[in-house]
């Protein structure tokens, strides 16, 4: 309430209220000094009313704050731990893969290819970079269903790779969908992450050598591409999280 | 609505005159429902012809509104979940109805069901396959509200992944859905609806990340070490049963001491980390333990714990230091007949033993006998445990020594025990002189309830106990347990078992000095007996019968005895007596004379009864015969020396010998042997049976007049119309009477005549018949035939012999010893029926100075050969 208000309250209550009849006529009898006095400490109250305002106001957004950066810290750490899980069902993944490409296994993922998606992550802002982590992470699904493809026709159906390989190509949707959710969160303005260049590139058709390093590059491209998406969620962290809390701080 | 009824109006137009909305109406059963039937296509009827049956019942007219002059409707209440046919009629108002009542009539079907219920309790579960947590996840939930069969409730379970949406229907509570892979850290919506043909609702959703619904194998290859350099800890190892990438888990630990249920759970806080392993500590040395883990998700409040872990067991090493003392006790018993006690000492290993006991020590010392060396000397007492041994949480209980000791001595004894390392503390305990009697505690109580004893008593009073020993024995087995001096009332610790009686007692101990026991017994728990109280014997009468049995054995009781119930039959009419449980006899009466009876006893504890088995006896014909004492020398002698033969006055004595004794044991009759003619005259009317005569082939006048000619009356009893049938019926000078009947009564006392029976024992030649001008006894003519004739009996009632007088036979005239035959006799003649001859044998009547147990006896043994050895005459 401000303060004039209450100085014309003040003035109602001795118009009305009988009992406090004789200390307002008293009142009326003194001189302008004292209604100036009763004016500054009605504006003091009012000051101090007002403080008290700004401070449960303040106090208001730090812990609607408190709390968003909480929820980002869950939605941070939920969608780290998938990557981590990622990242062991990759590493796990190409040791069933070489167990399972015979010999030369271990050539075969030395070799450099072509049309791979590239394992860094881009982007200077934290919104660019989770962009980049969703468009590289989605960029890799065509080349797992090529992948997936080819191995099942050099697998039989029991093999443990092509279990695996459909294990991580589905985990790798869920991250991609969760970081996809994180970024909506975080920047709600901003458009869902896609791949810029439109449909990825996949390489033409390729003999069974072809395919054993193909396949072997992509996976092992990916699993460089989840170390890389991990080191970079750990980084968003606390650029991300927790810069909203000193936002508030400064605003305080 | 409006629509389709007009299109069925349409469809129908060609067919039908009446038409029912709505059609086929799904209802809900505890509502009301408005139909409305329609006039279409003719003006033959108005409304106010029509009218509804709902099935075969015409529903009553204040049911119906009507719309307008060519429409009706009716409001019913949907009762019942079975469906149902609801008409619109039409009254034959017009031939032109009543030629195409077809037209003027139209049905729907009612189908009644419930609205759905709102599922509750929804739980999902996601369990692990080999290294990871399965793709399908279960859900359960319960049901709410009712489902008709016309109208089913089903349930539908989603499953909503980020992106992805899963769905199965069911008609039961639970179900399961396939995902591609199990969505480890993935939000996760789950829901149930449940739908029918009424509606749909949805249970709450589990909207919960998707590993809050795991739940992993227990922890694998738990590996328990044990270090000898902590002999009060274990350390654990384990596996985590799934990778810390899917799951990251916290653990719970518990252990119990081998072959305790009891566990001991380790606090949460210091096993809720993801940890391989743990120490265990503040475990007692060299003690088994069974150690279990469990795990669930980290995160609190997420998914569920796993199953226990199979047992990993591991003994604690021995520890360096035994602490304690061994706890020392004793069983005295009494010696019969000679002024000693049997002491035994018996001791429990100490409580922390650290390690296993390898032996006791023992030294007893006599109090008056102080300065005897031997006594000083410690005896070594080893003991030899198994490595099971101590993994009981129930200590070992050592037998160490046993003495006899004489009441008036007192002994002091003391026990130490070692483990490999070194000595217990001494335990001591004395055992005082027979009268000193330290006081007991008072107002001992003893109650069971939860499986336990429950103890209290009342400290004695002017004494000062430094503590109490309660001892529990039972079969033969004794246990015991300490209580400090304030206690007063407390629970017995070991493993009672039930329906076992245990004698409970409570030994003050002052200062070493056990005091005088309170003792009670008690059962955990009683249950019915294993078997009802044995019928020993019986004692009949006419219209009473005396029962008497025997305990039920201690063992077989399981319980107090709380009473007996007598139960006896005749015919279909079952009485029943119940007795105090102190009775082990009891006199039935008012009972019919000459009828068969079936008994029972049983007795009844709190837990139950069980019954004996089926006893039957015959009420006596006629009643027991009561001599006056006055007659009694005479009705004796007459009994001795009385013989039954047809005319002593024919006959010369050969051979006579006035020394022979009279035998004291002469078999005993009674009246109620009735098989005795001499008897016939000592008894009452009462004492022989219309049966008998007519039974024996002696229905003569001659038996009868021989039945009466001993002419020793007397009897008091003498008021049978049948002794008028003898023409000899005087009541006889007694003096005169049984100087008359010397000769033949000493015959009888030689057991001449009584060899007459088929004992086939050799007759005594003390007395001669062979100068009689009489005919022979048939025994003693054809003895064969005798034998056959008592055949029968005699394979019946081989106690026979108890009445035959030879001095070769002495031992089978005791009484006693007869008795006990008979009654093995007896209960081997138990499940046969009484037949006439029984009857005889079963109405028995004691003879005043007779003892008791000759009761059952003699009848038909006597009897028979009696009347084998009369017909011929």
């Amino acid at each position: 309430m401000c303060g004039f208000c209450l100085l014309k309250k003040f003035e109602k209550q001795c118009d009305y209220d009988e009992s406090s009849q004789f200390a307002c006529d008293t009142e009326r009898r003194m001189n302008g000094h004292v209604k100036s006095m009763h004016f500054q400490q009605l504006m003091e109250t009012a000051a101090a009313l007002l403080s008290l305002l700004l401070v449960m106001a303040v106090d208001s957004t730090r812990t609607v704050a408190a709390s968003r950066n909480q929820e980002c810290g869950n939605s941070l750490q939920q969608t780290l731990k998938l990557t981590r899980l990622v990242q062991k069902e990759s590493v796990d993944l190409i040791k069933t893969y070489k167990a399972s490409q015979g010999e030369m296994a271990e050539l075969f993922c030395k070799v450099t290819v072509a049309d791979v998606p590239d394992p860094n992550i881009s982007g200077l802002e934290p919104s660019e970079r989770l962009a980049s982590i969703s468009i590289h992470l989605q960029a890799f699904f065509p080349h797992f269903k090529r992948v997936y493809e080819q191995q099942t026709d050099l697998q039989s159906p029991t093999s443990p790779l092509l279990a695996e390989l459909t294990t991580v190509s589905t985990r790798s949707k869920n991250l991609a969908t969760l970081i996809n959710s994180f970024y909506q969160s975080l920047f709600p303005n901003l458009p869902v992450p896609e791949p810029a260049g439109g449909p990825t590139t996949l390489p033409p058709p390729q003999n069974v050598f072809q395919q054993k390093v193909y396949g072997c590059v992509v996976l092992k491209t990916y699993k460089e591409l989840l170390a890389n998406v991990s080191r970079e969620l750990r980084t968003l962290k606390n650029k991300v999280c927790r810069r909203r809390i000193q936002i508030n701080t400064l605003f305080l | 609505m409006i629509n389709s009824v007009l299109l069925f109006c349409l469809s129908s137009e060609l067919y039908n005159h009446l038409v029912i909305t709505p059609q086929s109406p799904v209802l809900e059963i505890g509502t009301n429902f408005t139909a409305t039937c329609m006039i279409i296509n003719t003006d033959e009827i108005t409304a106010k012809d029509l009218y509804w049956n709902l099935s075969d019942i015409t529903v009553s007219n204040k049911q119906y509104t009507k719309i307008n002059s060519s429409s009706l409707s009716v409001t019913i209440p949907v009762i019942g979940e079975k469906h149902e046919w609801l008409f619109c009629f039409c009254k034959e108002v017009s031939n032109y109805v009543y030629l195409n009542r077809s037209k003027f009539r139209h049905g729907i079907i009612l189908t009644k069901g419930y609205r759905p219920g709102k599922p509750e309790n929804l739980s999902c579960e996601a369990v692990q396959v080999k290294m990871e947590i399965s793709s399908t996840i279960t859900c359960v939930w319960k049901k709410v509200g009712r489902s008709s069969t016309d109208v089913p409730t089903k349930y539908t379970l989603y499953v909503k992944e980020l992106g992805r949406n899963h769905s199965k229907e069911t008609n039961g509570n639970s179900s399961q859905v396939n995902l591609e892979i199990f969505p480890h850290h993935m939000p996760m919506e789950i829901w149930v609806e449940a739908h029918n043909k009424l509606g749909r609702i949805e249970s709450g959703h589990l909207s919960k990340d998707a590993d809050s619904f795991v739940k992993t194998n227990p922890p694998s290859d738990i590996k328990v070490i044990s270090e000898k350099t902590f002999p009060t800890s274990l350390l654990i190892n384990w596996t985590h049963p799934i990778a810390e990438e899917y799951l990251k888990l916290t653990y719970q630990i518990r252990f119990c001491q081998n072959g305790s249920q009891s566990w001991t759970y380790v606090p949460l806080v210091d096993t809720d980390k993801y940890i391989q392993s743990f120490r265990l500590q503040n475990l007692r040395p060299d003690t088994v333990y069974v150690i279990q883990v469990c795990c669930k998700n980290a995160r609190r409040g997420h998914g569920y714990w796993s199953n226990w872990s199979t047992n990993a067991t591991m003994r604690t090493p021995e520890g360096s230091k035994l602490t304690g003392k061994p706890d020392l006790w004793r069983i005295i018993t009494k010696v019969d007949g000679v002024n000693e006690r049997q002491v035994r000492f018996i001791t429990k290993d100490p409580v922390f033993a650290n390690g296993r006991i390898q032996r006791f020590h023992i030294k007893i010392q006599d109090k008056k006998d102080k300065v005897k060396s031997r006594s000083e000397e410690w005896e070594r007492i080893p003991v030899n445990r198994s490595e099971a041994d101590g993994s009981s949480s129930q200590r070992e209980i050592t037998f160490l020594k046993q003495i006899d000791l004489a009441d008036e001595r007192s002994v002091r004894v003391y026990v130490t025990a070692f483990n490999s390392v070194g000595e217990s503390a001494q335990a001591s305990l004395f055992i005082p002189d027979k009268a000193y009697d330290l006081a007991p505690v008072e107002g001992l109580n003893l109650s069971s309830h939860g499986g336990q004893l429950w103890l209290e008593w009342k400290a004695p009073k002017n004494k000062a106990v430094s503590e109490y020993v309660v001892e529990w024995a039972a079969n033969g087995w004794t246990d015991w347990q300490r209580e400090n001096r304030t206690t007063t009332h407390t629970v017995i610790k070991g493993n009672l078992e039930k329906f076992v009686c245990y004698t409970v007692s409570v030994h003050p101990v002052y200062s070493g000095w056990t005091g005088k026991p309170a003792s009670v017994q008690a059962f955990v728990e009683e249950g019915a007996p294993l078997e009802g109280p044995e019928i020993v014997d019986r004692k009949l009468g006419r219209n009473d019968v005396e029962l008497v049995w025997k305990e039920i054995p201690q063992d077989k009781r399981r319980g107090f005895i709380t009473k007996y119930t007598i139960f006896y039959k005749n015919g279909s009419k079952t009485h029943s007596v119940t007795v105090p449980a102190n009775t082990t006899s009891y006199t039935l009466t008012s009972l019919s004379g000459n009828t068969r009876y079936d008994a029972w006893i049983s007795a009844s504890t709190i837990g139950g009864s069980a019954r004996s088995l089926n006893h039957s006896f015959w009420t006596l014909k006629y009643g027991e015969c009561k001599r006056s004492p006055r007659i009694e020398m005479s009705w004796l002698i007459k009994e001795n020396f009385w013989p039954q033969i047809p005319n002593p006055g024919e006959s010369t004595i050969g051979t006579w010998s006035p020394h022979h004794p009279v035998k004291a044991d002469t078999p005993k009759e009674n009246c109620l042997s009735g098989i005795s003619v001499l008897d016939v005259d000592v008894c009452d009317g009462k004492c022989v049976f219309e049966e008998d005569k007519a039974s024996l082939p002696l229905k003569k006048d001659k038996y009868l007049s021989e039945e009466h000619s001993s002419g020793i009356g007397g009897s008091s009893c003498m008021s049978s119309p049948r002794q008028s049938v003898s023409d000899s019926d005087e009541g006889g000078d007694m003096a005169d009477t049984t100087a008359s009947t010397v000769q033949y009564s000493s015959v009888m006392a030689s057991n001449g005549y009584k060899g007459q029976t088929p004992s086939s024992q050799p007759q005594q030649a003390i007395f001669s018949r062979s100068e009689s001008t009489q005919p022979l006894l048939d025994s003693e003519e054809n003895p064969d035939m005798l034998l056959q004739e008592g055949s029968k009996h005699s394979q019946r009632f081989p106690r026979q012999p108890c009445f035959t007088h030879t001095a070769q036979n002495k031992d089978s005239t005791d009484p006693a010893d007869c008795h006990q035959r008979e009654m093995e006799q007896q209960e081997l003649l138990e499940p046969l029926d009484f037949y006439p001859l029984e009857e005889d044998s079963e109405q028995t009547t004691p003879t005043e100075g007779q003892s008791a147990d000759w009761l059952p006896a003699a009848p038909a043994s006597s009897y028979m050969p009696q009347r084998g050895g009369y017909r011929p005459q």
